[in-house]
């Protein structure tokens, strides 16, 4: 499998990266390596669009932890959104949701 | 197959009959010589000399110019030639950091052994088998004077080497630990603060750590973000998830721990994982909670290990024997 | 002292004419053609070193005759900036990945000897010899 990343910037410190397809050991190096660097501005906004991706490994985990540590540093935000349910029980039992924002609400148009 | 003379008269032959014959032997026959001459390190541009010169001596009449071409091939030919040496040397290499590999995985596997201890009143079965050679799943199993037992399972997030070499600093960080009986939810804290300190940024480490009093027969366990375990009970003959609210290891400085308990009766099962057995595949489909449940559910009158052993087989079964991610199952049976 | 015969290294068609002085000498030392097509690759792969990595220097190249053998000595020389690690450069795999061809264990394999001299800042003396079988 394969993952499509799409990052756009509505406004300056805003950022919309979506993904589409699956984050494990294969995809996460190509994640990290364009997630990281939109954390690392003051004050950033970042959002990961999670709805079309329906399978995360611990590796994939793994690249968003580093990025909720690197935002936490810059004093950016990291926020990920319309996780489907598989993907939102990994952070549950790692504990991620308590210290990740996350919302799981279902992308409207979109299944 | 006879060995072939690698030489300009044997060339020059079986170049000769071909072209007279146009026969499948003559071409059947220089396929052997390209593959001798390969493990002989005969170079392209080397073969193209010999043909050269077998023409050469079949047809002395050979226009110059059709002679010239043939240097211009060879010097085409030079780059090939050079990539083949380096791809034997390259794979030279391969088997010597492979069998490095084996080495490392091999003291890794002395340093990480641990000892499953035979308990009166508690059958006890445990397997870990890493996906590639090194693992980065660990297990342990500690006995403290009073009779308690103290086991851990934990997953690294991250695969291959850097996992391994960072579940030995976890397990030296647990053996330091005082020979007291400590709480679960303490053991985690501190392990917490410890991976927090010396590991990569981009390293966290999920562990389930349980307390079996043997005394009174109670579990308590906490959780660092690792995958729940199943807890089967005889006397309703089913199996819930069990786990205890926990942020995973390394990710922040003071997370805190909670402990839970359960009392655990004869006949009773507790069953440790790691997401190697919860995530594993078959094909494109991910293998329910259920499928696993069910087997140990089949199984589960056998000793604890055969139990795990069971339960192993069937998954390297469903994954055609290539295990995504490493594998470690851990069978708790009380049986007085 | 020999005589020696050099070509200087400043833009990449330089690479062919001290492709064909070396082949010239290799011919004189009477290397078959597919020496000769080794000594030029060699030649090429020194060339192109220099230029991309020195922007400048040059090829000198020596006949040799002791007592028992015969042979072509090669100098690639430069002022460029050296080379700080000469175990990554002569590692297999390392300029091959980045597309740019046999580089300098390719050069080492071609030939018979093989040295090299650098400093960091001052430059790169690379020194290789073929002799005549």
């Amino acid at each position: 499998m394969n993952l499509n990343i799409d990052v756009k910037q509505p406004e300056e410190r805003y950022s919309v990266m979506t993904l589409v397809g699956e984050v494990d050991a294969f995809t996460a190096p190509k994640l990290k390596e364009e997630l990281l660097p939109l954390t690392q501005a003051e004050e950033a906004v970042v959002e990961v669009d999670l709805a079309a991706v329906n399978y995360m490994d611990s590796t994939g985990l793994g690249i968003f932890i580093s990025a909720l540590k690197s935002a936490k540093e810059y004093g950016a935000t990291l926020k990920l959104t319309h996780m489907q349910e598989r993907v939102y029980r990994l952070f549950k039992i790692t504990g991620l949701t308590e210290i990740i924002d996350i919302d799981t609400s279902v992308k409207e148009g979109g299944s | 197959m006879s060995t072939l003379r690698l030489d300009l008269e044997n060339y020059r032959d079986l170049l000769e009959e071909y072209v007279r014959t146009k026969d499948e032997r003559a071409l059947y026959q220089a396929e052997q010589f390209s593959k001798q001459s390969m493990q002989q390190n005969i170079s392209p541009e080397e073969i193209i000399n010999i043909h050269l010169r077998s023409l050469q001596e079949i047809y002395p009449e050979m226009p110059q110019l059709i002679l010239d071409s043939f240097d211009f091939l060879m010097e085409t030919m030079m780059s090939y030639g050079l990539a083949y040496q380096e791809f034997q040397s390259l794979r030279e290499k391969q088997l010597e950091l492979k069998s490095e590999i084996a080495v490392a995985a091999n003291m890794q596997k002395t340093l990480l052994s641990t000892v499953k201890p035979e308990m009166e009143g508690l059958d006890i079965g445990a397997m870990s088998v890493p996906s590639k050679q090194m693992n980065g799943d660990y297990h342990h199993f500690v006995m403290d004077d009073e009779g308690s037992l103290g086991v851990a399972v934990a997953d690294v997030i991250g695969k291959g080497v850097p996992a391994a070499l960072c579940m030995s600093m976890i397990k030296y960080a647990m053996d330091s630990f005082p020979e007291l009986r400590m709480d679960p939810k303490y053991i985690l804290g501190s392990l917490n603060r410890v991976v927090e300190r010396n590991v990569d940024s981009n390293m966290f480490i999920t562990m389930m750590y349980g307390m079996y009093n043997t005394e009174d027969h109670t579990f308590s366990y906490s959780s660092a973000g690792h995958e729940p375990g199943f807890y089967y009970s005889k006397a309703r003959d089913e199996f819930e998830e069990f786990s205890a609210p926990g942020l995973v290891l390394g990710v922040s400085e003071d997370s805190m721990y909670e402990q839970r308990q359960k009392q655990v009766e004869k006949g009773d099962m507790i069953v440790l994982l790691t997401d190697g057995v919860t995530e594993c595949r078959k094909g494109d489909e991910f293998i329910e909670q259920e499928e696993i449940l069910e087997v140990i559910r089949d199984n589960k009158d056998l000793p604890s290990q055969e139990i795990v052993e069971n339960v192993y087989k069937y998954f390297e079964r469903l994954q055609d024997f290539q295990l995504r991610d490493d594998f470690t199952l851990i069978v708790l049976k009380r049986d007085v | 002292m020999k005589d020696q015969s050099c070509v200087y290294i400043k833009k990449e068609w330089d690479i062919v004419a001290a492709r064909q002085m070396g082949r010239d000498i290799a011919i004189k030392v009477g290397f078959g053609t597919v020496d000769q097509a080794r000594i030029a690759t060699a030649i090429s792969e020194l060339a192109r070193n220099i230029y991309l990595y020195a922007g400048a220097g040059k090829i000198c190249f020596e006949a040799i005759e002791t007592v028992q053998k015969k042979g072509i000595n090669i100098k690639a020389i430069d002022e460029g900036p050296g080379i700080s690690d000469l175990a990554q450069v002569m590692e297999d795999g390392y300029s091959t990945s980045g597309g740019l061809g046999a580089g300098l264990p390719g050069v080492k394999r071609l030939m018979d000897e093989f040295d090299i001299i650098s400093k960091s800042g001052e430059g790169t003396t690379i020194e290789s010899t073929k002799w005549l079988r």
